[in-house]
């Protein structure tokens, strides 16, 4: 079916919402609180347009498509209604891009530029909140949420950690964990799901926070994880060659085995990848000292040995194991190599000991 | 926790399609077993006894604001300060209150006897000043009548102070038995040929009732105005899953105290028309949400339901019908957008009160996911008059497209303040007459409950009292509440706590009303105060303007039209304030 969005005409297709039409032909609209893996929640009213023939503003993120409809974006009541939107964010919270850990990531931060909005159009002073750092991973600034309320839908129904909620109400309303107990105390597993989903600066990883290395400044390359069979699909950031920070890999998330979600292991064990005490080549034994080898002589020497035990002792003399550590199709490259190349049935898996 | 506790949350769990919806009562529960607060342990205990997170039980705990944290005083006195109370003089209760027991708003006595508060409207406008104390109401309070019921309450004492409450009725159809001794009793209401409709009912089918009720034009009382027949008609039908009725008795609307007069004083009559409709649209189980300040009114309802249920009006099969009909009371805990349909369907599923997006309505996707009808008390008590008499009766009452009996409150500055129930389209002088008149000089009127624009004298003048001629005034009928003003009122300082109810009040969800209500509160104090720039003036109307229309629910719109009427109808003496 076809819409026309601000005089475009787009291709969209039945179940989608006008967000979903807008987005997938390239038009701009803000949607803060909806996230394609929390789905709608209709509270920043950030992506509201007008369409012929219904009253009123519309939540594009919860309307569906409908052949010929006729969408405007950027009327003066739209326009509006964003510009009182951004003011009442800035004005609610404790916004400084210039030191925040979310800037050049952050979503509101992208709506005020779109905007074009030089500074709030008024200032409403308010306490400010301390940070929670009582967890290893993720800090925690209140003052920065902007009650979207991803993290909760996450935390609740996505990886069902049950650990924040929104508590109390009105501008009083804020997103605790547990019965708001900092982060480090409460239940939390430190999966990082929330900071995967959270628009803004309000929930971040201590990790770049602490070398002080901005989103901006790295580089992500898509990797599977190496700690287990799921293979969950992962960007790593890295700046200079070296780990800064982990996040799922979003693109296309419905069609991975994760999801889009990862766990403790994932998100924050990744920097074992520079530490000094890595191995980086193979290790051969030589008169009882281990020293460094290249592949080619280490493989050839466990060839040669192997090959020797098949001899002497037979093929069951020999048994493999494997790890949960790597992907399915390397199990079953050993797999085939211990029944098929040694002619044995001794393998099993680190998992079952 | 007590093991009595846990087999009472326990059947009362067992009473609902889900048992989270037991998690409001059992919080009322613990906390009135526990001396008035549920700390974090037997929050912890709840949460696993229901089945949620510690996580969501703190969220709801935390949004209702009858629900307490830590101890409070032995008596909890919560003097209502809201826009009638106000006009009643609440702030010399709050003041006197200060000065005898020598503690501010907010704080305990030292000997832990008394905790004060203010609190929202408590839907006595008639008989303000009241003081909530615990889950008992004393109204129409002066200093002295308040020294007595401290002095009472040393005594360990929760003395009877009645207050006798004014109110009227031309109509005698939904205040008709209000001055009859014992008429919440069944044998009271029989005699007065109760539940002869419920029978006629059953004589007929279901959509024959409906019909009936739909060509009565009956428009909903709870605010909206909205046809009731015609709501009705938008039940999915053929879903699979049950159907529910819901009546909304939250009566949260500040100057509202009308369905209370029904259902403390006539309950029968909220029963019967509950049983009609829910015969009507196919409901075998309905429900009472009560706001949960009128805990002993949720008694009187219980007791009728009882009752209803041992003469054969409630049960497996209604006088031999095989219709089905349970009611279950479920209380409320101070929240007054649970009064929004959807926020009331989730606070009845046992969750904080957030509205839902629409669509899906109710009617397709309600409580539990299934189709329910919420309608106020009074549209429900309306139906017995009209299935016993004919809609072309109920017609002969009220205006074209506004038929019917309607119940005003009026509170205010009038010499008889109380409920009045008149047709539709009655003219507002005569309402104010009925009322005893304007106590000085009338200066405004809101006729719709706080969420409407408020109306100059001169605007009022010749006002009919429905919902169509409201609306070519550019105001709303709402529910019925109406509030007086003469010349003695501040309009600023009624905005300035308008705002402050609305803001307290915000579920917290969408930005516009979330943070609005929040910098209108903030810029009107500063402009009350004195402190105030003529920027800010316009600063309130811009917001107003821009928030109306942009929030999720109407909430937004029920305090941005209501405070930028005040400001732009009486411009000049917020300008007075910061020149
Ligand atoms: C903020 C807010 C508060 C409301 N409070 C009440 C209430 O206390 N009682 C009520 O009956 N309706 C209230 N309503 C209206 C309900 O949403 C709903 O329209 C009504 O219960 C439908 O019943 P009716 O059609 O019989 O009027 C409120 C609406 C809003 C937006
Ligand atoms: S959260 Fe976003 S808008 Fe707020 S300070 Fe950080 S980068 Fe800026
Ligand atoms: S890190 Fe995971 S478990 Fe912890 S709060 Fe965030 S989403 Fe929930
Ligand atoms: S912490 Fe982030 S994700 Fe959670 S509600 Fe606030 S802004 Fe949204
Ligand atoms: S307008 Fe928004 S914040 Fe206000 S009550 Fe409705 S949903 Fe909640
Ligand atoms: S993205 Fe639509 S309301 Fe927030």
């Amino acid at each position: 079916m076809h819409l026309t969005i601000d005089g475009r005409v787009v291709d969209a297709v039945a179940g989608q919402t006008v967000l979903d039409a807008a987005r997938a032909a390239g038009i701009y609209i803000p949607a803060l609180c909806y996230h394609p893996k929390t789905g709608k929640a209709g509270r920043c009213r950030a992506c509201v347009v007008e369409v012929d023939g219904l009253r009123g503003l519309k939540e594009s993120c919860a309307l569906p498509v409908k052949d010929g409809m006729v969408v405007h974006t950027a009327t003066p009541k739209v326009m509006e209604t964003r510009r009182m939107v951004v003011d009442l964010l800035l004005a609610e919270g404790h916004h400084n891009c210039i030191s925040c850990q979310a800037n050049s990531s952050c979503e509101l931060q992208d709506m005020v530029y779109h905007l074009g909005v030089e500074r709030p159009s008024f200032l409403i002073e308010s306490e400010p909140t301390p940070q929670d750092l009582s967890s290893p991973g993720i800090m925690r600034e209140a003052d920065k949420c902007i009650h979207c309320g991803r993290c909760v839908e996450a935390c609740q129904n996505g990886v069902v950690n049950e650990v924040l909620a929104f508590a109390y109400r009105g501008s009083h309303a804020r997103v605790v964990c547990d019965d708001d107990l900092p982060m480090g105390d409460s239940t939390c597993v430190q999966c990082g799901e929330c900071v995967q989903v959270c628009p803004v600066g309000a929930l971040v990883l201590r990790q770049p926070r602490e070398q002080k290395i901005r989103p901006h400044e790295t580089t992500a390359t898509r990797i599977t994880c190496p700690y287990c069979g799921v293979g969950c699909q992962i960007d790593l950031h890295t700046r200079d060659n070296r780990y800064v920070f982990a996040m799922a890999h979003e693109n296309q998330w419905e069609r991975q085995p994760n999801k889009a979600m990862l766990c403790i292991k994932g998100r924050f064990g990744l920097d074992f990848v520079d530490s000094p005490d890595r191995l980086r080549t193979p290790l051969v034994r030589r008169d009882g000292e281990l020293v460094e080898a290249s592949w080619d002589e280490a493989l050839d020497l466990v060839a040669e040995r192997l090959k020797a035990a098949k001899e002497q002792h037979g093929a069951d003399s020999i048994g493999f194991f494997t790890s949960a550590k790597v992907s399915n199709e390397e199990n079953y490259a050993l797999g085939r190599f211990a029944r098929a190349v040694i002619g044995t049935n001794n393998i099993d898996h680190c998992a079952r000991l | 926790m007590r093991e009595e506790l846990i087999t009472t949350i326990e059947s009362i769990a067992a009473r609902y399609p889900d048992r989270r919806s037991a998690l409001l009562p059992a919080l009322h529960l613990v906390q009135r077993h526990n001396g008035g607060f549920v700390g974090s342990e037997d929050l912890a205990a709840v949460a696993e006894l229901i089945g949620v997170p510690v996580s969501e039980a703190y969220g709801v705990q935390t949004y209702y604001s009858m629900f307490q944290r830590k101890p409070l005083g032995r008596y909890h006195l919560q003097v209502d300060t809201n826009i009638p109370a106000m006009l009643a003089g609440a702030q010399t209760i709050v003041a006197h209150l200060e000065k005898v027991l020598g503690i501010k708003v907010g704080e305990t006595t030292p000997d832990g006897l008394f905790t004060l508060s203010t609190v929202e409207c408590l839907a006595s406008c008639g008989t303000c000043p009241v003081i909530q104390v615990n889950d008992r109401y004393f109204e129409s309070m002066t200093p002295e009548r308040t020294d007595a019921l401290l002095a009472s309450l040393r005594r360990g004492v929760m003395p009877d102070l009645p207050a006798p409450a004014h109110f009227g009725s031309t109509c005698n159809v939904l205040l008709a038995r209000r001055g009859t001794p014992n008429a919440a009793d069944i044998e009271v209401y029989l005699a007065d040929g109760g539940y002869k409709a419920l029978e006629k009912a059953l004589g007929m089918t279901p959509e024959a009732v409906a019909a009936e009720v739909k060509a009565s034009n009956v428009r909903g009382r709870g605010g909206a105005g909205f046809p009731a027949g015609v709501k009705w008609g938008f039940l999915a039908r053929g879903t699979g899953k049950p159907t529910y009725l819901v009546c909304n008795a939250d009566e949260g609307e500040p100057g509202t105290f009308k369905d209370r007069q029904i259902m403390e004083f006539d309950p029968h009559l909220l029963v019967e028309g509950m049983a009609i409709s829910a015969y009507a649209i196919g409901a075998n189980l309905a429900f009472i949400y009560i706001r949960g300040e009128f805990a002993w009114i949720a008694d009187i309802l219980e007791r009728a339901i009882e009752q209803a249920r041992a003469h054969g009006f409630l049960g497996t099969s209604i006088r031999g019908s095989g219709f089905a009909l349970d009611i279950i009371v479920h209380l409320g805990a101070g929240a007054y957008v649970c009064g929004e349909e959807t926020a009331l369907i989730e606070s009845l599923e046992g969750k904080r009160g957030n509205p839902r997006l629409k669509p899906p309505f109710p009617a397709v996707v309600g409580l539990y996911g299934s189709p329910t009808i919420v309608n106020n008390v009074e549209t429900l008590a309306s139906v017995p008059y009209i299935i016993e008499h004919g809609a072309a009766a109920f017609m002969r009452m009220g205006t074209a497209n506004n038929f019917g009996p309607k119940i005003f409150g009026i509170s205010g500055h009038v010499r008889r303040p109380g409920t009045y129930e008149y047709p539709l389209g009655t003219p507002l002088e005569t309402l104010i007459e009925a009322a005893g008149g304007v106590v000085g000089e009338l200066k405004a009127v809101i006729v719709g409950g706080l969420s409407v624009p408020i109306l100059t004298a001169r605007e009022a003048a010749g006002l009919a009292l429905d919902y169509d001629s409201c609306l070519k005034r550019g105001t709303m009928l709402g529910s019925g509440g109406i509030m007086v003003m003469n010349e003695t009122t501040s309009i600023p300082e009624v905005a300035l706590r308008a705002i402050r109810f609305y803001a307290h009040e915000s579920c917290g969800q969408c930005t516009p009303c979330r943070q609005g209500s929040h910098t209108v509160e903030k810029l009107l104090e500063r402009i009350v105060s004195g402190l105030g720039t003529p920027a800010d003036i316009d600063l309130v109307l811009q917001l107003c303007g821009r928030i109306k229309g942009s929030t999720l629910c109407p909430t937004g719109e029920a305090f941005a039209m209501p405070i930028e009427a005040m400001v732009t109808k009486f411009r000049a003496e917020f300008e007075a304030l910061v020149s």
